[in-house]
């Protein structure tokens, strides 16, 4: 038993760099076998795709990117798969950036989704308007009058010469908001300034970091739904049925928090041998 | 042979190994890579508010683009002299006849280009104090921005939402979740009122409040380390892609290079024989 405690100390006091190469193993092995492990749409998943499947053919909804590379992994498949979800049920969709890298983000999504696969006409389908600085101020403009906001898209095109443009004004011409977003200003900014004073459904998908932050609105009712993190992507993608990155990422995701919780288990068991063994000594 | 695309995926693995380096020490690589993303992102970010905001909003309302066979007067003539100069500094940013954005002339905005100009006179400090005016707008908007979507939003939204029926067309699960809810909310608002010192019933509650307060920081850490490794698996994603034959194996390449270079930097360096042996805690 003694030797066991010693093993277990010993372990305890290992060199942080096994840890890493071991979470990187663990991480990597699922991508080059993937073991297929269930996904489960959750409650908050269920209840976006339930809003946007609900929404009537042709609607017009107002998509704002706020994320770029850094948190890509997590936002682009929500983004992706809400796009697909959008354009399957033939709505147009408004693209807004808060985040300067959002406008590349939305850019690759859009010609993935839009150009390769629905084969959609700029424009008339859809428009980039991109990004605008000013945080809360550009939201508030896009509220109260987004031609005073944007007076060209990301493509330099006139507003006034975008077919799709016709007839918006505010945010009250949308049918539907959705906030793809990994920090500020996004998913609670969009709730303060343009969902809870307009009334507009919202939706959203943020950062697991941001998750605890955002759903006392999803519980207040001021949202509706989350995406929270990959394992939101990869539920939405099993809902709309059209597997992508978010699910292909959830086996190594699985594994990892399974490995994290037994080193985390291991070090406290060594943590309070350890403790043990000091309170005999003296 | 090696494509733009290909040469980004290069860019893009040693950057990714460059700071992954850091898990083994502080190296070249890393600081390499440290400096090119600070570098770059002030770069970036200065060029993203240049040609996104102050050309089109501010120049493009300032000095519009005239229509064709308008007549400007005498103040007008003047008004388009400056920008004129700017035109012959940089065209790019500042064509002929003005910036074409679809705006009409709004000279209001003069107030926000003598705000700017203010903020920037703060890297002399003699003028500094100038930049509290710009600051003081900036402050006072924000906040004026944010009073009423905090009020609205994280007040009154929030007291409606914790406000759960108990009788009625209401499940037993919602009535309990709903009763959690309400101990939760008052026991941790309770645990943060000062003015009592926290004894007797009192104290019990604020206990309580520190329970549900854990609860929500154990939440928060899962949820953390979740995004963490979304992004550690964001980045192997790439770089089994990078490895493929199509971009020349670029990540086994650069991972082998990086390998042998920090083995070498390794076995030259001072500092790293002085601490051989003290492992990483």
């Amino acid at each position: 038993m003694k030797k066991l405690a010693d093993l277990v100390i010993k372990l305890g006091n290992v060199d942080r760099r096994w840890i890493f190469i071991i979470i990187a193993i663990v991480v990597m092995y699922p991508l080059f076998k993937p073991l297929g492990l269930p996904i489960r749409p959750s409650e908050s998943s269920q209840e976006v795709f339930n809003t946007i499947d609900a929404l009537p053919q042709g609607s017009k909804v107002l998509l704002s990117c706020e994320y770029g590379p850094s948190t890509k992994p997590e936002i682009h498949p929500m983004a992706i798969g809400v796009l697909r979800h959008l354009f399957e049920k033939g709505h147009q969709v408004y693209v807004t950036c808060l985040w300067p890298d959002g406008q590349f983000m939305a850019r690759e999504a859009l010609e993935q989704v839009a150009e390769n696969e629905y084969n959609l006409t700029y424009g008339e389908d859809y428009v980039l308007l991109g990004f605008r600085p000013g945080n809360e101020a550009v939201i508030k403009g896009i509220v109260s009058d987004i031609r005073k906001m944007y007076t060209i898209d990301s493509r330099a095109i006139p507003i006034a010469d975008i077919p799709m443009m016709n007839g918006i004004t505010n945010i009250s011409d949308f049918d539907f908001l959705f906030s793809a977003s990994a920090g500020y200003p996004g998913t609670v900014e969009w709730v303060q300034l343009a969902a809870d004073p307009t009334g507009i459904p919202m939706s959203t998908g943020v950062t697991s970091i941001q998750v605890n932050e955002v759903m006392p609105y999803v519980d207040a009712g001021q949202i509706k739904g989350i995406l929270a993190g990959m394992p939101g992507a990869a539920e939405y993608e099993k809902l709309i049925g059209k597997p992508g990155i978010g699910t292909s990422g959830m086996d190594a995701q699985s594994i990892a928090h399974v490995v994290i919780v037994l080193f985390i288990i291991f070090g406290n068991i060594a943590y309070y041998l350890e403790r043990q063994r000091s309170k005999k000594t003296f | 042979m090696f494509s733009a695309e290909i040469v980004g995926a290069w860019i893009a693995v040693f950057l990714t190994l460059a700071i992954f380096s850091y898990l083994y020490r502080d190296n070249p690589f890393y600081k390499i890579a440290e400096h090119i993303f600070v570098g770059v992102s002030a770069g970036y970010w200065a060029s993203m508010y240049f040609w996104t905001q102050i050309q089109p909003n501010l120049f493009g309302r300032l000095w519009p683009a005239l229509h064709e066979g308008l007549s400007l007067g005498f103040l007008g003539k003047l008004w388009y002299a400056i920008y004129n100069f700017f035109n012959l500094i940089y065209p790019p940013a500042f064509p002929d006849g003005g910036v074409a954005t679809g705006h009409g002339m709004q000279l209001t905005y003069i107030i926000p280009l003598i705000l700017g100009i203010m903020m920037l006179l703060s890297v002399f400090s003699k003028f500094s104090w100038f930049a509290r005016w710009g600051i003081c707008y900036v402050v006072g908007m924000a906040a004026g921005l944010r009073a009423y979507g905090f009020l609205n939003s994280n007040v009154i939204g929030q007291v409606k939402g914790s406000v759960i029926p108990l009788v009625g067309d209401v499940s037993t699960g919602a009535i309990i979740n709903g009763i959690i809810l309400l101990i939760g909310t008052i026991s941790g608002l309770l645990y943060f009122y000062f003015s009592k010192e926290h004894k007797g019933w009192f104290g019990t509650v604020g206990k309580i409040g520190i329970y549900f307060l854990m609860i929500s920081f154990g939440a928060s850490f899962g949820f953390a380390v979740m995004g963490r490794i979304s992004l550690l698996i964001g980045r192997f994603t790439d770089l089994k892609s990078f490895g493929g034959a199509a971009y020349h194996h670029a990540s086994l390449w650069i991972l082998a290079a990086m390998v042998i270079l920090l083995g070498i930097w390794s076995f030259f360096n001072k500092e790293e024989k002085a601490t051989k042996g003290v492992p990483i805690k």
